[in-house]
C-alpha cells in the first residue's frame, strides 16, 4: 500500500503543492454543511473546493488562481431558476394538453433540456477560464454557446446510434470546437489529439462491455418466441410465469445466460474503469496546445488504479463506522417507530435518523471518492505533463473580460456541471 | 525584526512576462519598483487584497483594480511584515473563518426558511390560488389526471369492462347510483356537474379528480350495508370536489417539486430527503384535506335529509383494516377520530333513506356484468 500512496514523482514542469489534510478537513466540513442546508452550501464548497486545486498547482513555476466567488455562483443560479421557471411552467402546461402535443410533450422536454444543457456546459466553461488567472492574465473564451449545444447534441445522437462506437469521434470533435475558441490571454489554444487514436485504444474496452449484452440479446431473439410471450403476460393472472414458460419452453436457459452475461459486462465495465479513465486523460491532456506550448502526458494506468486502490481502503473503513454507528442508529429508530403507542414527535425523531443515516453514508462515499480518486486524478493529470515551446509564455498580452456566470447556474440547475 | 523591503516578482496585468522587483515599505503605501529604481506601483495598504496561492506564498492585488496585477512574495518573514501593515490581509485566518461563519448562518436561516415556506406557505398558496383558475382549466387538468388514473385502474386482466353499469343487466343499478348522486348534488348546490363512474376494483374505496369526476370502486358497493352509507363517501368526495382538493393537490405537488427540486436537495444522498419530506408533507396537507371533507359530508347528508351515522358507520367498517403502520405517513386521520367527529353532526332528526329496498338491491348488482 505504501508504495501506492506515495506521491508520485513529478515528471514534467507542473507541481502539485497541495496537502491532502487541508482538501480533507474542506470536504469533510463542506459535507456536513451540505447535509444541514439541504445542499445550499454546494456554491461555497465549489468555490473552496476550486480555489485550493487552482491555487495548488503550479505550471512552470507560477501557481494558478481562481477568482470566482460563491455569490456569484449564487446569483447565477437564481437568474439560470428564473429563467428555467417559465420552460418548466410551459411543459407543465404543454402536458395538460391531450392532444399529441401533450403525447409528446415528455419527449420535447427531454431534447429542449438536453440541448439546454449543452448549452451551460459551454457557457459554464466560460465562466470558469475567466475566472482563472495565470501570471497576471485571464483565459477566457470566444465562440457561439448555441452552435456548441447544437453540435454536441447532433454527436449525442449519433453516440447513442453507433452504440457508443462514435464516442471518441465526438470528444474528439466538440474538443477541437472548445479549444479553438479558447485564449490565454492573446494566445489562441487549439486541440491535436485524434478521435482515431482514442477509438482504437479504447474498443477493446468497448468489446469487452458490449459483447456480452449484444449476445443477451441475440439470444432472446433467437429462441424466444414473441407471439407466444406477449401472449402469456396479457393475460395475466397468478400463473403468468408458467404461461409463459410452456409457451417458451428454453427462456429459462436463455434468462440465465443473460444474468452470466449481464454479470460479465458490468465486471468488465467495473474492473476496466479506472484504466478508462487514465486513457482518456492521457488522451486529452496530450492533445492539448497553446501558441508553442505543447503538451504530453506521461500518466501510467498503475497510477490511477493506485487512487482507486486508496479508495477502496478507505470506503471499508468508511464502511465499518457506518455499520456501527447505523446499528446503533437503527435500534434507536426501531425503538420510536416501532411499538404500539407511538407519538408523531417519536416518528419524525426515528425517520430522521433513518434518514440521516442514509445521508451520512452516501455523502461519505462521495467524500471519500472526491478525496482519494478526484483528487489523484487532478494531481496525476497535472504532474505527468510534459510542456515544451514554453518560451511563448513570456510575452503574452491581456485578453478577454470575466463573463457572466449565469452559465454555471444553468448547468447546475440542469446538474450537467463539472469541477 | 522590522523589515523595510525585500522581493518580489510582479505581473503587471498587461503581459505575461515575469518582473523581479524591490518591495518597499512606505508609510502609507507598498511600493514595488524595478531595478532600475522605476516604480511600476504604488499600492495603498488599505486597498491591498489577499489572493489565493500556495501555502509557502503571499499573493496580492489591489481592491476593485480592473488590471489583474499581482504581487507575489516569497520570504516568509517580509510577507509578515506587510502582513502586519496590510489592513485586509490576514494570515491566520481570523477574518476567514469570521466570514465562513456568517455565511453558515446565513445558509442555515435561508435552509429553515424554505422548509417553512414549505410547510406553511404552499398550502396556503394553493388555498388562494385554487378558486381563481378557471372552471375551463380544472376540467382539462382533471381530463389529463383522468387519462392517467383510467390507464392505471383499467388491467385489462378480467376481459369485462372496466366501467360498471354499461352492460343491460347493469342500467338499474346506474339509474339507482344517479338518483342517490341527484339528491346530494341538489342540497350541494355545486357551480359545475358531477361526473360518476363505478370502475371494477376489489378495494373498498372511492376518490374524486379535479373538475368534478368522482370514481366509486365497486368493493365499496360491495361492503356497504345500505344505501346511505355510500350516499355517505360520495357526499365525502363531492366535499373534494367543493374543496377544490384535487386542484390544490396538483398545486401543492407543483410547489414543493419546484422547492425540492431547484432550490433544495442537490447533494449526494438529498433524492432520498427530498422524497422523505415531500410524502410527509404531502400527507400533512392531505389529512387536514380529508378532515374537511369529513365535515362537509356530515353537513351534506343532514341538509340532504339522510343519515349522517351511516358515514361513521362504513368508514369504521373499512378503515379498521387497512390502517398502515406509521402516523406521519398516513394521508387520511385515524379512523377512530374521524368517526368520533362524524357522530357528533348526527342529530336525532327522523331521515329519509337514499334509496328504497329495490334500487338498493338493483345498485349492489352494477358490477354484475
Amino acid at each position: 500500500m505504501s508504495s501506492l500512496e506515495a506521491a508520485p514523482t513529478p515528471v514534467g514542469n507542473v507541481l502539485f503543492l497541495g496537502q491532502r489534510r487541508v482538501y480533507w478537513r474542506l470536504l469533510a466540513r463542506g459535507a456536513l454543511l451540505l447535509m444541514v442546508t439541504l445542499g445550499i452550501y454546494r456554491f461555497w464548497l465549489n468555490t473552496d473546493v476550486r480555489r485550493y486545486l487552482w491555487a495548488n498547482t503550479e505550471v512552470a513555476g507560477e501557481a494558478l488562481e481562481y477568482t470566482g466567488t460563491p455569490l456569484e455562483l449564487l446569483l447565477g443560479f437564481l437568474v439560470a431558476v428564473a429563467i428555467l421557471i417559465p420552460v418548466y411552467v410551459g411543459f407543465f402546461l404543454a402536458a395538460l394538453d391531450l392532444g399529441t402535443v401533450g403525447q409528446m410533450s415528455g419527449v420535447i422536454a427531454f431534447v429542449a433540456l438536453g440541448v439546454l444543457g449543452q448549452y451551460a456546459v459551454f457557457r459554464a466553461r466560460r465562466y470558469r477560464l475567466t475566472r482563472t488567472i495565470y501570471r497576471g492574465l485571464r483565459f477566457h473564451q470566444s465562440g457561439s454557446a448555441w452552435l456548441y449545444a447544437l453540435r454536441a447534441s447532433l454527436w449525442w445522437i449519433l453516440t447513442v446510434l453507433t452504440l457508443g462506437l462514435a464516442y471518441p469521434f465526438q470528444i474528439a470533435s466538440l474538443e477541437r470546437y472548445k479549444m479553438r475558441h479558447t485564449f490565454y490571454g492573446d494566445l489562441a489554444g487549439r486541440f491535436e489529439g485524434s478521435g482515431l487514436r482514442l477509438f482504437l485504444r479504447g474498443l477493446p474496452m468497448w468489446v469487452a462491455v458490449i459483447v456480452p449484452i449484444a449476445l443477451t440479446i441475440g439470444a432472446f431473439v433467437e429462441v424466444v418466441d414473441w407471439q407466444a410471450l406477449a401472449e402469456a403476460a396479457a393475460s395475466g393472472g397468478d400463473d403468468v410465469m408458467s404461461k409463459i414458460e410452456s409457451g417458451n419452453p428454453e427462456i429459462a436457459d436463455v434468462v440465465v445466460f443473460a444474468m452470466l452475461m449481464g454479470g460479465t459486462s458490468v465486471t468488465f465495465a467495473a474492473i476496466l474503469y479506472p484504466a478508462y479513465q487514465a486513457l482518456m486523460l492521457r488522451w486529452w491532456s496530450s492533445g492539448l496546445r497553446f501558441g508553442t506550448v505543447e503538451m504530453t502526458s506521461k500518466l501510467r494506468t498503475v497510477q490511477v488504479y493506485g487512487a482507486y486502490v486508496r479508495f477502496v481502503w478507505y470506503a471499508i473503513l468508511c464502511a465499518i463506522v457506518a455499520a456501527i454507528v447505523g446499528g446503533m442508529g437503527l435500534v434507536a429508530a426501531s425503538y420510536l417507530v416501532g411499538g404500539e403507542q407511538t407519538s408523531v414527535g417519536g416518528e419524525i425523531a426515528g425517520t430522521a435518523i433513518l434518514l440521516g443515516g442514509y445521508v451520512v453514508i452516501a455523502l461519505g462515499f462521495s467524500t471519500v471518492y472526491r478525496a482519494t480518486v478526484m483528487l489523484s486524478l487532478w494531481q496525476l493529470g497535472m504532474e505527468s505533463l510534459q510542456l515544451s515551446g514554453l518560451s511563448a509564455l513570456d510575452a503574452v498580452k491581456a485578453s478577454g473580460r470575466a463573463s457572466s456566470p449565469v452559465g454555471e447556474g444553468l448547468a447546475d440547475a440542469l446538474n450537467t456541471g463539472g469541477y | 525584526m522590522s523589515m523595510e523591503s525585500g522581493k518580489g516578482v510582479f505581473f503587471d496585468g498587461r503581459t505575461s512576462a515575469r518582473h523581479d522587483v524591490a518591495v518597499t515599505l512606505g508609510a502609507t503605501s507598498l511600493v514595488i519598483s524595478d531595478h532600475a529604481g522605476n516604480v511600476l506601483a504604488n499600492w495603498p495598504y488599505d486597498e491591498l487584497e489577499p489572493l489565493t496561492a500556495p501555502d509557502k506564498v503571499l499573493r496580492i492585488g489591489r481592491h476593485g483594480n480592473p488590471v489583474l496585477e499581482r504581487l507575489e512574495i516569497f520570504d516568509p518573514d517580509f510577507a509578515r511584515a506587510v502582513d502586519i501593515q496590510a489592513v485586509h490581509i490576514d494570515r491566520t485566518g481570523t477574518i476567514q473563518r469570521r466570514q465562513r461563519g456568517n455565511v453558515i448562518g446565513w445558509t442555515l436561516a435561508a435552509t429553515v426558511s424554505l422548509l417553512l415556506v414549505a410547510y406553511f406557505g404552499i398550502p396556503a398558496l394553493a388555498e388562494r390560488i385554487a378558486p381563481l383558475l378557471p372552471v375551463a382549466i380544472e376540467r382539462k387538468l382533471g381530463d389529463a389526471v383522468d387519462m392517467q388514473m383510467r390507464a392505471m385502474l383499467d388491467t385489462g386482466k378480467t376481459g369485462a369492462a372496466f366501467e360498471c353499469g354499461k352492460a343491460e343487466g347493469e342500467k338499474a343499478g346506474r339509474a339507482a347510483l344517479d338518483k342517490m348522486i341527484h339528491r346530494l348534488e341538489a342540497a350541494a348546490g355545486l357551480p359545475g356537474p358531477l361526473r360518476s363512474t363505478v370502475v371494477r376494483k376489489e378495494d373498498a374505496n372511492a376518490f374524486a379528480l379535479p373538475g368534478g369526476q368522482i370514481y366509486v370502486f365497486r368493493g365499496l358497493i360491495d361492503k356497504a350495508e345500505n344505501a346511505d352509507e355510500v350516499a355517505g363517501v360520495i357526499a365525502h368526495e363531492i366535499g373534494h370536489v367543493a374543496h377544490l382538493d384535487g386542484t390544490k393537490a396538483v398545486l401543492q405537488a407543483g410547489g414543493l417539486s419546484f422547492l425540492f427540486g431547484m432550490l433544495l436537495g442537490d447533494f449526494v444522498g438529498g433524492g432520498a430527503v427530498v422524497i422523505a419530506a415531500r410524502t410527509v408533507l404531502q400527507s400533512s396537507y392531505t389529512r387536514e384535506a380529508e378532515t374537511d371533507a369529513d365535515t362537509y359530508a356530515a353537513v351534506l347528508m343532514n341538509k340532504a335529509g339522510g343519515n349522517v351515522r351511516a358515514l361513521a358507520t362504513i368508514l369504521a367498517r373499512i378503515g379498521g383494516a387497512t390502517e398502515p403502520g406509521m402516523k406521519i405517513l398516513l394521508d387520511h386521520p385515524e379512523t377512530k377520530a374521524r368517526v368520533a367527529a362524524i357522530e357528533k353532526f348526527a342529530n336525532a332528526k327522523s331521515t329519509t333513506p337514499f334509496l328504497d329496498a329495490k334500487e338498493w338491491a338493483a345498485l349492489k348488482r352494477i358490477c354484475a356484468g
